[in-house]
Parts: structure tokens; sequence; C-alpha cells
């Protein structure tokens, strides 16, 4: 198959290469905000496929060149024809200081995505908006949480333990309107 | 105190810098500890890389702070805490108590 790297969209490119690097023993869980854009088909549009997996970057740097990504350094990979950058943070899969180990497995035609449930998502999200204010952050959370079938009570639940349950509510009351 | 287990002192300089002050700032560092603001720069990176800190730009200056979704942080910090609490005073005076309260522009420090 020919990809055109520079028309290529967020959700087909992490197909794509969660598929190539699986195809090579390369286990990964897509995370943060190209979770969002799938979840919202694109009504946020992220620029970073954020992987994590438990391999190593040395390992990871070969499979990805056949795809004609480039490390740039750190657990940075970027193909000059491609307007997304691939970022591997640090493992382990988590939310704050939460193991997550149940994940979604999306099938498109590029591939199987493994990523966070929408859920999670939202959890995920919502950290970022209770740990940094992020108003962004929080328009995410609000969007997936719109869109997707998620676990309101968890969520709320979560948010109790992390000790912001007026925040969540402020969400909630988000998500209700409209 | 921490060295065999971080790996280097520079780390170690970093973590109790940022316990003690809530964020910090390659040169600042740099200073403080009259080490090469590119060694203080590699070992942030590789914190930055760890997850351990994040960081953003203030004006001109990238500003370090500990990563709250450190999967380990609060762990992390417990054992910062009880390390520096074996620090001679003298270094504590010298590294970690600077003044962080406002001070108005055009007085003298």
């Amino acid at each position: 198959m020919k990809i055109s790297w520079h028309k290529i969209n967020i959700k087909q490119l992490a197909a794509i290469i969660s598929s190539h690097l699986k195809k090579n023993g390369i286990e990964t869980v897509l995370v943060s905000g190209a979770c969002v854009s799938v979840y919202s088909d694109n009504q946020y549009m992220s620029y970073d496929i954020d992987l994590i997996t438990g391999s190593s970057i040395k390992k990871i740097i070969p499979v990805l060149e056949e795809l004609g990504f480039k490390n740039t350094g750190g657990r940075l990979f970027e193909n000059p024809q491609c307007k997304f950058l691939i970022d591997f943070p640090a493992p382990p899969v988590s939310i704050g200081n939460e193991p997550v180990s149940k994940f979604n497995n999306l099938e498109t035609r590029f591939g199987i995505i493994c990523l966070l449930t929408p859920t999670d998502c939202v959890k995920d999200r919502l950290a970022a908006y209770f740990f940094w204010d992020d108003r962004q952050a929080l328009d995410h959370a609000v969007m997936v949480a719109k869109r997707n079938r998620i676990y309101l009570q968890k969520i709320g639940k979560w948010a109790e333990k992390q000790g912001e349950i007026e925040k969540y509510e402020f969400f909630r009351k988000k998500v209700s309107i409209g | 105190m921490l060295e065999p287990v971080l790996g280097n002192g520079t780390i170690e300089k970093i973590l109790f810098s940022l316990e003690a002050y809530g964020q910090a700032y390659p040169k600042g560092l740099s200073r403080t500890f009259n080490i090469s603001v590119n060694g203080i720069q590699q070992q942030l990176a590789r914190l930055e890389n760890g997850g351990v800190v994040v960081s953003a730009m203030v004006g001109r200056t990238r500003l370090y702070k500990f990563n709250p979704r450190y999967s380990f942080l609060k762990e992390l910090r417990v054992l910062i805490k009880k390390a520096m609490e074996f620090l001679p005073e003298k270094e504590i005076q010298e590294y970690y108590s600077k003044r962080t309260r406002p001070r108005k522009k055009g007085k003298p420090l």
C-alpha cells in the first residue's frame, strides 16, 4: 500500500504506526491528545501521536525508519513529509498514580489501534485540567464525553479520590448542557 | 545521598531544588551549583523524557516542575524529602533556602 504521508489523518497514521510496530513485536497504547482526535472525529486535531510501549527506543528506531520516521533525539520521531510527530512517553500507562490495564482495540482499514477507553481518555484530559487548570483539556474531556459512551460514575469517584470534586462537577454540568 | 540510586549527583541536586522551590530553570541551577548549563540541561532532558518533570516556556526561560502526572511522584517525593533531612545545615542554607517571596523591582536584593 502506497501511503501519502502529507495527506494522511491522525487516525490512519496511528493505525499504520501501531500495526507496523506490532508486526515487529512492539506493543503500544495510544494516549493523550490523539485519543481525543480519534474519539471526537477530529473535532480536536492533535498533531502528536503519543504511544506508550514497554519496548526500548533502540528497538523502535529501525522499525520506524522503515516508514521514513527518524528519531530526532529523546523519544521523538519525525517524517519530513508528515505533519504529525510521534512521541513515546515513558511507561507505564497511567492516569495520575493509577495504572491503566483495560484498553480499547479500534479496528480500521489501516490496522488496529490499541488506545485508552473513552472513559480513561476523559480521565486523562481531566487530569490535565485538575493539575494545570488547562481549559483546553477540559474542552477535550467534554468533547469525548458527549460523543462516546462513558462511565460518569467511575469518573466521579476517581475525581473525588483526586480531591477535585468541584472541578468534576463543572465538567459534568458542561457535559449535560446541550 | 541518593546518588547511587539516581545515577549521578546532578540529578539529585535538580530533584532537591524542585522539592525546595517547586520549579527550576537551567541557568539558575547552573549558577547555584556551579555546573555547566549543558550538564544541567542533559539531566533535565533525561528527567523530562522519563516523565518525572515537565517544562514550559515562561518568557524566554524554560521552567521545569515535577510532573504531577508522573505515576510514582508521591513515592519519589517522600524519598527526596527523607534524603533532604540528612543534608548538612550548611548545604540547606546555601542551596535550598533561597528567598522565594516577592521582591519589588528596584529594591536591592
